[in-house]
């Protein structure tokens, strides 16, 4: 990067009120190293201990499901990284956005289920949650995150926003904005 | 039977067993990757302590976070607990929190829902 771009990043990282961001292949190390950096940042930040757990939740759901549509080869190697970033709103409130590289196709399966989950309230959620607790687990269903993406929606405080981004025919990028 | 003796990580709980007492606890938090693999040999302890035995089964739990995979294995711990505790088994469970965090309290009270046997959800001050 040249050194003169860098203020524009940080530009970006300024106006985004952004906590941390991460952009390349995830290990499972990397996941929970990361993971232990952003609550001590969030505890240092003083925010409420139940924050800080739903943050963290879906931090890890958001990534473990990249990790595990990654690892079933769904997508060429080049395209096996993902896009993070959490940012703490001029409103208060703290915000997660995820993405990565997915089929066309399986993203579309994505963005209905987001949808879905979008028009149910609390006890709705609840109700879908209990209920795909007990669903055998289906290891090549198209999205392999239906749980997390329910606890996730659970958490958040307004319905995660979804967006299916075409790269060239077959690809897509696929992001999830959710906000705690 | 095969005792469990496990130390916690950062992103698995320890895991302690005591089959004469039928104790298992529980405390940490538990996000492994790959939660089937992890907790293989604790559901494996489970089964066999259920089948094997006539002695009680007392879970004492301090567990924190926990993601989807580990809480569909704990749910199938407890299926199983319900199950014996249905045909005649004394079977208990106390889950410690910490007062400050509500959101382990939720997600105990979430696990009772399903449960009939003896399921203590127990603050605890730590300011």
């Amino acid at each position: 990067m040249k050194p003169q771009d860098l203020l524009a990043l940080r530009e970006t990282f300024d106006r985004n009120a952004i906590l941390m961001s991460f952009n390349g292949p995830f290990s499972a190390t990397l996941i929970e190293e990361i993971g232990l950096a952003l609550r001590r940042h969030l505890e240092a930040l003083e925010a409420a201990p139940s924050s800080i757990t739903d943050v963290f939740a879906i931090y890890i759901e958001l990534t473990q499901n990249i990790r595990h549509y990654t690892s079933r080869n769904a997508v060429p190697d080049v395209h096996t990284g993902a896009t993070l970033v959490i940012s703490h709103r001029a409103d208060g409130r703290y915000e997660v956005c995820a993405g990565n590289v997915v089929q066309y196709a399986d993203g579309e399966a994505l963005l209905a289920r987001v949808e879905a989950l979008a028009g149910l309230d609390k006890a709705a959620l609840k109700a879908a949650y209990k209920a795909q607790l007990r669903a055998p687990i289906e290891p090549d269903a198209a999205s392999g995150a239906g749980l997390g993406l329910i606890d996730i929606a659970r958490r958040a405080s307004q319905p995660p926003a979804a967006f299916l981004q075409r790269m060239d025919p077959a690809l897509g990028f696929f992001s999830l904005q959710v906000v705690i | 039977m095969n005792e469990l003796n496990i130390i916690a990580t950062n992103s698995t709980p320890m895991i302690r067993t005591d089959g004469a007492s039928g104790t298992l606890q529980l405390a940490g938090d538990s996000y492994p990757e790959h939660a089937f693999e992890f907790f293989a040999p604790l559901l494996a302890w489970v089964k066999q302590h259920l089948a094997q035995t006539d002695a009680p089964l007392r879970l004492e739990l301090a567990l924190l976070y926990l993601n989807t995979s580990s809480v569909r294995i704990l749910m199938d711990i407890l299926d199983q607990a319900e199950e014996a505790f249905q045909a005649g088994r004394d079977v208990s469970l106390t889950w410690r929190y910490d007062s400050d965090n509500e959101r382990v309290a939720e997600l105990a009270e979430e696990f009772r829902e399903d449960c009939s046997f003896p399921f203590t959800i127990e603050a605890c001050e730590t300011r």
